[in-house]
């Protein structure tokens, strides 16, 4: 199982979450207060609730359900209904492993996270979600004079996740130009879906 | 799945109200049905024309699409003289009817989802209450349910620590909160499959203030918050396997009530196996 490609770094700041997926997985993207970052299986122990729809407190993320906190070791450290309790150390999140490279946030199902291209020479463009499957996304590097690389995330059957990074030396003219350009290759894709 | 348990309750599925608004589309038990008619004399009929038995009671219409029903319980307290009746309309929801009925059962969430109305952090702690089934009428029943709560209903004023008293007859229903001379507010549960529900709030309340439409608004507010929850838990079918989903002291009436529900057989928006 390779290692995709699920945002962009800058698009999660410290004390956030957000949701991702990998190969049919859920997943809840955090990054703590001081900057840790996990993937988790995007599921609560306790009752199944999402947690990327929770909020992060700190070095924790709290389920929005009943406040259950998970700390960066996905172990939960509180239950709100019961304060004085000390969760069973049984009580924990399923981690995946993640990493930072060239501006990227990579996720690996299996194994250690490895990212599946190098990525120097190249800053991040941005990220786009494509409602077309990933063989129909194909043609994205004649899309700007600029040398852009791509990273295709397929999601499910019909979309496609595509974080663009583009040559490091391009100018902002040159940025706005390709994200332009991204975006009308984007309308013209899902319009023959 | 086990519709063939399911078949044999009855169901709420329309405000009985609402029928001099003239024909209504609306889906029980993955059947679509119409719901037509007048108070006194309601009509609901399955797409090829078969009548299904009908009874007005809680300000609602029920039917059962069994041949072999059993019967609708009572809410004794609902016909007490000097209660507002107030049906809150509906609201569709995502997400099997037994989670909707468990998240109605559960108070530690109030602090998170109902922030300011039903709960409030730093007031999350859940004292011990005592949960039992009731062999008699096999019931699933909650007592002494203690919680501080910021606004309780749209009748009370400030913060009040309120004593719940819930109540499961009927796997869809859940009637909480009963104590002597307290309002009472239920959920009549429809279960247009098993990940989809239309949600019928029904409220018997001391209140003679607050207009009708803000009592009912207050309802709704709730229940949307709790639909944000119902439709992002996975599986969407609430799981019976005690190893799927860990529970904490808090939650001794869900846990009796996924025990009670596998007891009975009542599995339809339940599974069984892992994920």
């Amino acid at each position: 199982m390779s290692t995709k490609a699920v945002g962009l770094s800058r698009d999660l700041p410290a004390g956030r979450v957000m949701p991702a997926h990998v190969a049919g997985q859920d997943l809840a993207v955090w990054r703590s207060v001081s900057g840790v970052l996990s993937a988790w299986d995007n599921r609560c122990p306790h009752r199944g609730m999402a947690l990327s729809h929770g909020f992060v407190r700190g070095e924790a993320l709290a389920c929005l359900y009943h406040g259950w906190h998970f700390d960066c070791d996905r172990h939960c450290t509180l239950i709100p209904s019961h304060p004085d309790l000390t969760p069973p150390e049984t009580i924990q999140t399923r981690a995946f492993s993640a990493l930072e490279d060239g501006g990227v946030i990579w996720v690996a199902l299996e194994g250690e996270a490895q990212p599946s291209d190098d990525l120097s020479g190249y800053k991040p463009l941005r990220t786009m979600q494509f409602h077309a499957p990933e063989d129909a996304v194909g043609t994205i590097n004649i899309l700007a004079d600029q040398p852009v690389k791509t990273l295709l995330n397929p999601w499910g059957e019909s979309r496609t996740l595509v974080t663009t990074l583009i040559a490091a030396t391009a100018s902002i003219q040159a940025m706005k130009d390709a994200t332009i350009a991204l975006e009308t290759l984007r309308q013209q894709v899902e319009a023959r879906q | 799945m086990s519709r063939e348990h399911a078949l044999n309750d009855w169901y709420a599925v329309a405000d009985a109200n609402s029928l001099k608004r003239g024909l209504a589309t609306t889906k029980l038990l993955g059947e679509d049905i119409t719901v037509s008619g007048s108070f006194d004399a309601p009509v609901v009929e399955t797409t090829d024309g078969k009548r299904l038995p009908t009874q007005v009671k809680f300000d609602h219409l029920w039917t059962t699409l069994g041949a072999d029903p059993r019967p609708l319980f009572d809410i004794p307290e609902g016909d007490e003289d000097g209660r507002t009746r107030v049906p809150c309309g509906m609201v569709r929801v995502k997400c099997s009817p037994l989670r909707a009925v468990e998240n109605f059962l559960d108070i530690a969430h109030f602090p998170f989802v109902h922030t300011d109305v039903l709960g409030a952090e730093p007031h999350t702690e859940v004292e011990p209450y005592k949960v039992e089934i009731r062999e008699t009428d096999d019931e699933v029943w909650a007592t002494k349910v203690k919680f501080f709560q910021p606004q309780a209903a749209k009748s009370a004023g400030g913060g009040i620590t309120t004593d719940y008293v819930y109540r499961v007859p009927a796997p869809t229903t859940a009637v909480p909160p009963k104590h002597e001379a307290q309002d009472i507010i239920t959920i009549f549960v429809q279960p247009r499959s098993e990940t989809e529900c239309d949600v019928w709030p029904w409220m018997a309340l001391y209140d003679f203030e607050t207009p009708y439409a803000e009592l009912v608004q207050f309802q709704q507010l709730i229940f949307l918050q709790d639909r944000s929850i119902l439709e992002n838990q996975r599986p969407v079918r609430l799981p019976l396997d005690p190893k799927m989903e860990i529970p904490t002291r808090a939650d001794l009436t869900s846990v009796a009530y996924r025990r009670w529900l596998k007891k009975r057989g009542a599995l339809y928006g339940a599974s069984e196996g892992p994920l």
